[in-house]
């Protein structure tokens, strides 16, 4: 789970890393409270989970009160329906750094990264000038040893009352880290100000989907969900993506559910939402199905090839929610496994006409999306 | 032979009474598993499918020669169960628990490489030498996809692994061991890290690995075949290929991030080092044909 900006440094401010003054609004009549109370010049923050906001125009640095009005009208306007603006003071700023925390699957330890050049895109840097990033694993075991953090704050050359500071915020990132089960706590950027203070001029925090049970603090509330199909599926435990194309998938597993997502991209299709059906949810076919409605889809595709999932069980449930939900799109479906032949009479007794091939019923369901015939 | 499993390992099931595993070790056993004890706390003395129960794997291996452990726990009770084996001393272990916390698996990795064990999963089906034996769920009887041949496969996923491994078979082989290392980010146990055995095993002719999106797995296989450590030929089919970046597609592990991972990139390093990507899965049997790889 993706943290907004204003969640990520509610919880750097509890362990004493700097942020600058700032005041949550969700609503334009409380900007001149909380200008009040932040001042001007300052920066009109958008709160979405995207990233790049600076460049999109959501991340606003406004001189006076009537700019800061402005644009947060202009924000709260915006077709992202964007509910929350950050408005926070305009520190004044010397240097900015990156700073990260995350895991290295490989050699199973943390990872502490650091770069003298902040406010960029990482993963440009990453590729372009490697050299100026700076790794430091860390075995969980024993946690970011108090030496590690001062060795690499002092690497980076600044004076003794910086890089003190420094250290500091490194060792509170980890406590985050690990204390927010995060796949990746993230400071970027890293401000030095003219007064020489450490400040984080942006937050992230991931907190590892599997680990939200033992994480009751944050919890998904609609608002947080990009549209109403995703929040339905969440609510149901289906994984669900919406895009903007025409085909719904609703298969089975993570594995082929992606593979079909790239078998329509190559015969020239394009996908309305990727939803999964296998697993724990084959029974739930009904649900499933009425999630793929609420997209604006021209064609349903099925595709499966479950072994624990039943053939027999998914295709009488896809039968069961057409006679249910009288979808107004046609429905392919390749449903294959365990029991396939009962599931093959299932589906012709109820007029489909049951593919075999997955690479085949994604050409159906591409020229159907196109117009064509079923 | 076979690696990783075949009817001599001797198998310990952690969790053994409960609804998954008792079916799956009675199916384990179908398929000719040899399954000596299973352990769950506060049973000892019952026994599931003539197999006895104990309390502690500890308890069990007192009694029991162990070679392998495999876990049919909750998420949240892996990381324990695995440490629970990893005590008694057993050097095998699969765990196909789809939901492990990421900060679990970063521990059960550690902790198992530092004493030379394996743990296979999480969120895999386990792994499988056809018509010998299985650790895991897998639906043995389905010949279209499980059925005994020279071809070593490795997955991260479980539905597409059937669709990718029917095809192989569809062309005329078959499979010595199947071996999902699942879907999450920090896998137990690696891609490259089974090359060895596979390596090794002079019943497997070639390799499949069936990847995705995300990670460094693919890549490390394809160092693995630049310096020499495996020779045998290999075919691979990597999904996302058309996934938008920073979309997580299904499986935790399935995103690009930090600038790595996207099947390009993955493509790019497996063909330099003289490896076959698969466009489509149809195309898996093709490629191997085309290596010259024997069909037996």
């Amino acid at each position: 789970m993706k943290l907004y900006e204003y969640q990520a440094k509610e919880v750097f401010e509890e362990v004493g890393i700097t942020i600058p003054k700032s005041k949550l609004i969700e609503r334009i009549e409380d900007l001149d409270d909380a200008l009040k109370e932040v001042g001007t010049p300052c920066v009109v923050k958008s709160q979405v989970l995207s990233g790049g906001r600076g460049k999109a125009g959501l991340v606003v640095f406004t001189k006076t009160a009537k700019e800061a009005t402005e644009e947060a009208s202009r924000l709260f306007e915006h077709e992202l329906k964007i509910k929350q603006l950050l408005i926070e003071e305009a520190v004044s700023i010397k240097e900015e750094l990156y700073v990260s925390i995350t895991v290295d699957p490989a050699s199973a330890k943390a990872l502490l990264i650091v770069s003298k050049e902040g406010g960029v895109d990482i993963e440009i840097l990453a590729s372009e000038s490697p050299e100026k990033i700076i790794k430091e694993p860390i075995d969980m075991r024993y946690g970011l040893m108090p030496y590690q953090a001062s060795r690499l704050a002092y690497k980076l050359g600044y004076d003794a009352g910086i890089s003190k500071s420094l250290k500091k915020i490194f060792l509170k990132l980890y406590h985050v880290f690990v204390q927010y089960d995060a796949e990746l706590v993230e400071i970027n950027p890293l401000f030095i100000t003219e007064a020489n203070e450490v400040v984080a001029g942006d937050g992230k925090l991931m907190i590892d989907d599997n680990s939200m049970h033992r994480q009751p603090r944050f919890e998904k509330g609609q608002s947080d969900y990009k549209s109403d199909a995703e929040y339905e599926a969440a609510k149901e435990g289906i994984p669900f993506i919406e895009f903007d194309g025409d085909i719904g998938l609703m298969c089975a597993g993570a594995g082929l559910t992606t593979t079909v997502y790239d078998l329509i991209h190559y015969e020239g299709g394009s996908v309305a939402n990727y939803l999964e059906f296998g697993g724990p949810n084959y029974k739930k076919a009904l649900e499933s199905m009425q999630i793929c409605l609420i997209v604006p889809s021209k064609v349903i595709l099925v595709v499966t090839f479950g072994t624990i999932a039943r053939a027999d069980v998914m295709a009488r449930g896809i039968v069961d929610a057409i006679k249910e939900l009288q979808p107004d799109r046609p429905i392919v479906t390749c449903i294959r496994g365990t029991n396939e032949q009962e599931a093959v009479s299932i589906l012709k007794e109820a007029g489909l006409e049951p593919i075999f091939d997955t690479e085949e019923a994604v050409r159906k369901a591409v020229e159907l999306a196109k117009g064509g015939r079923l | 032979m076979s690696i990783f499993i075949d009817r001599s390992t001797k198998v310990l099931v952690q969790g053994i009474t409960g609804k998954e595993g008792s079916f799956w070790t009675k199916h384990m056993m179908d398929l000719g598993t040899n399954v000596v004890c299973g352990v769950t706390p506060g049973k000892e003395g019952q026994e599931v499918e003539g197999v006895p129960v104990y309390h502690s794997v500890k308890e069990a291996s007192l009694h029991h020669d162990v070679d392998a452990s495999m876990l049919f726990v909750p998420p949240k009770f892996t990381k324990d169960a695995v440490f629970e084996a990893l005590d008694a001393g057993i050097k095998k272990i699969v765990t196909i628990g789809d939901g492990i916390p990421l900060h679990d698996m970063v521990a059960i990795r550690q902790a198992s490489k530092e004493q030379g064990a394996m743990v296979v999963g999480g969120n895999t089906s386990g792994v499988i030498s056809p018509a010998l034996a299985m650790m895991g769920s897998f639906p043995h009887w389905i010949e279209r996809v499980y059925k005994k041949g020279n071809i070593g496969v490795m997955t991260r996923s479980g539905s597409l692994t059937n669709e990718v491994t029917a095809m192989v078979v569809k062309a005329g082989y078959g499979v010595s061991t199947l071996i999902g290392v699942g879907g999450d980010p920090v896998p137990g146990t690696r891609f490259a890290e089974f090359l060895e055995l596979y390596e090794q095993d002079e019943e497997t002719d070639a390799v499949v690995i069936i990847g995705e999106l995300g990670g460094t797995m693919e890549e490390e296989v394809a160092e693995a075949i630049k310096e020499g450590r495996f020779t045998k030929p290999l075919v691979a089919f990597l999904g996302g290929r058309t996934a938008p970046k920073g979309q997580k597609m299904g499986h935790a592990g399935a995103i690009v991030s930090g600038g790595k991972g996207s099947v390009e990139d993955k493509i790019q390093a497996l063909t330099s080092a003289g490896a076959l990507v698969a466009d489509r899965p149809r195309l898996v049997g093709t490629l191997l044909e085309e290596l010259g790889v024997e069909k037996k």
